[in-house]
């Protein structure tokens, strides 16, 4: 008995921690999309593109981990909320990976000319980088269940909410010069950025349930 | 019955109020069946049980709704069985047993001096871990033996017997063979006709000691979809060491433990509560396997 115990115990750690791997993956695939976008890097955009497949697998591995623990020990408490959030929590690193996969193929698209005019570049490093942050943030708050720190990342999308806001502010400008193509362009990439946040705010609120049984308000 | 325990049992009497079920479910903000309409139900209040010296349960205050299902578990010897046996004056049986506390059956206490047994154990039925038909009796004469031993007349007797084999889902399976020996029958079905001979004299309470333990799973089903049906008429108490049935068939779950003294109750609450955010750690600890 104890022995079974230690192994499903093993395999909910196993969980936990490929689900701190696929952040760090997600994570990495963001900071490097945004590179490729800054610096018009075509590679570096392929490279991104091409690891998105390597996400997706990645989750699916995940869930049917997961499927396989819940039908073998049907789990209860804690353990069943442990095991469901996982599932959700892959599901929004899967689609954080794609949003990443997203801002590479603009990248891909406009080489070799940038996507981002040279004004909003600044703009677009901040919620690349805020975006890596969070990311980063959250692994933690997978690792550790600290529902403080779970909590905080709720605020820290409150930056890229500003940022998004900042860059459509400049878009609607009258006095914009780059045209209806850059400014579809980077209203896609601000509504990427933005929707990437949101996820590791959810993926935050799943631990702070997974933690403590109730959801955060 | 002993009585040397009745300064205890004094003592006891003066500080319980017993769990309600209803308020447990009110404060955890969860729905849960179990009006009062079907009568008083059933309370316990600060049941201990002994086997001699051995104190086996302490002060467990509990009260039952009517018309629920309420699943006791917890480790082997926390008490569950001893406590459901002290419900329907089983306990007294064994040589050296004791109790202090109240058990109310619809605000009386079963325990008052002067009270017929036979009675109380007419309306509080009981369903055991083992079928055990009269194997020599036919199925029918099975349903309709606890009648015959309380000299209970019933006026129509085949159409008592149809209605407690229906109730207890075995209806369909046995109709056509009434005169065959209850001994004749799966493990699955004589427990399904211990359940419906239970049902005969029309307990308001029932009482399911691990009934489903020595079944295979279709019958186990079948007993449990039985439960479901018999608790929109009757309340229902049903101690269990399969965790996923507790969680299929009762509205309410308490878990019980002992830390080396007597048995105690640690929780109580809504079954979904305790299956998907138990308040105790030693609860948590239980369901999700971690001991015991």
């Amino acid at each position: 008995m104890a022995l079974i115990r230690s192994v499903f115990q093993d395999e909910l750690d196993s969980v936990s921690q490929s689900l701190v791997d696929l952040t760090s993956m997600v994570s990495a695939s963001m900071e490097q999309a945004t590179t490729a976008i800054l610096n018009s890097d075509l590679n570096l955009a392929q490279e991104v593109i091409a690891a998105d497949e390597k996400i997706d697998d990645f989750q699916h591995e995940i869930d049917a981990r997961i499927i396989d623990i819940i039908a073998r020990q049907q789990p209860v408490a804690s353990d069943l909320r442990a095991l469901v959030t996982a599932l959700r929590m892959s599901s929004d690193l899967e689609r954080m990976g794609d949003l990443s996969h997203h801002v590479a193929k603009i990248a891909r698209l406009r080489h070799p000319d940038p996507a981002v005019p040279t004004e909003l570049i600044q703009t677009i490093t901040s919620m690349g980088s805020a975006a890596v942050k969070i990311t980063n943030k959250t692994g933690i708050v997978i690792t550790t269940r600290d529902t403080d720190m779970a909590l905080e990342v709720e605020r820290d999308d409150d930056e890229i909410d500003n940022l998004h806001r900042q860059l459509i502010g400049v878009l609607i400008e009258p006095t914009w010069k780059h045209g209806i193509e850059t400014a579809i362009d980077l209203t896609l990439l601000g509504r990427y950025y933005e929707r990437y946040a949101d996820h590791a705010v959810s993926i935050s609120r799943r631990v702070y349930f997974l933690v403590t049984g109730k959801f955060a308000s | 019955m002993t009585t040397s325990h009745e300064n205890e049992k004094e003592k006891m009497e003066t500080h319980v109020k017993p769990t309600s079920l209803a308020s447990v479910a009110q404060a955890h903000n969860v729905k849960v069946p179990g009006t009062r309409a079907l009568g008083t139900g059933l309370e316990t209040r600060g049941v201990h049980a002994w086997f001699g010296k051995h104190h086996a349960l302490a002060d467990i205050s509990l009260d039952f709704a009517a018309g629920t299902v309420t699943a006791l578990i917890g480790p082997s010897g926390c008490g569950k069985s001893t406590y459901i046996r002290t419900i329907n004056r089983m306990h007294e049986f064994i040589p050296g047993a004791a109790m202090a506390g109240e058990v109310l059956l619809d605000g009386k206490d079963v325990y008052a001096p002067g009270t017929d047994v036979t009675k109380i154990r007419l309306q509080i039925g009981m369903v055991f871990q083992k079928p055990n038909p009269f194997p020599s009796m036919t199925i029918g004469e099975n349903v309709l033996s606890g009648l015959k031993l309380a000299q209970i007349k019933a006026e129509n007797k085949d159409d008592l017997l149809e209605e407690c084999l229906e109730r207890a889902g075995l209806w369909s399976e046995v109709k056509d063979r009434l005169g065959a020996h209850g001994g004749s029958l799966s493990g699955g079905q004589q427990q399904r006709l211990c359940i419906a001979r239970a049902l005969a004299v029309r307990p308001q309470v029932l009482l399911m000691d691990e009934p489903c333990s020595a079944l295979d799973p279709g019958s186990t089903l079948r007993i449990e979809e039985t439960i479901r049906h018999l608790s929109d008429s009757m309340t229902i108490i049903i101690v269990t060491h399969n965790m996923q049935q507790a969680a299929r068939v009762s509205d309410y779950t308490a878990f019980f433990l002992s830390d080396g003294g007597p048995g105690q109750m640690i929780e109580v609450a809504p079954t979904s509560e305790i299956f998907s955010r138990p308040q105790d750690p030693r609860t948590e600890n239980y369901v999700t396997g971690r001991f015991g």
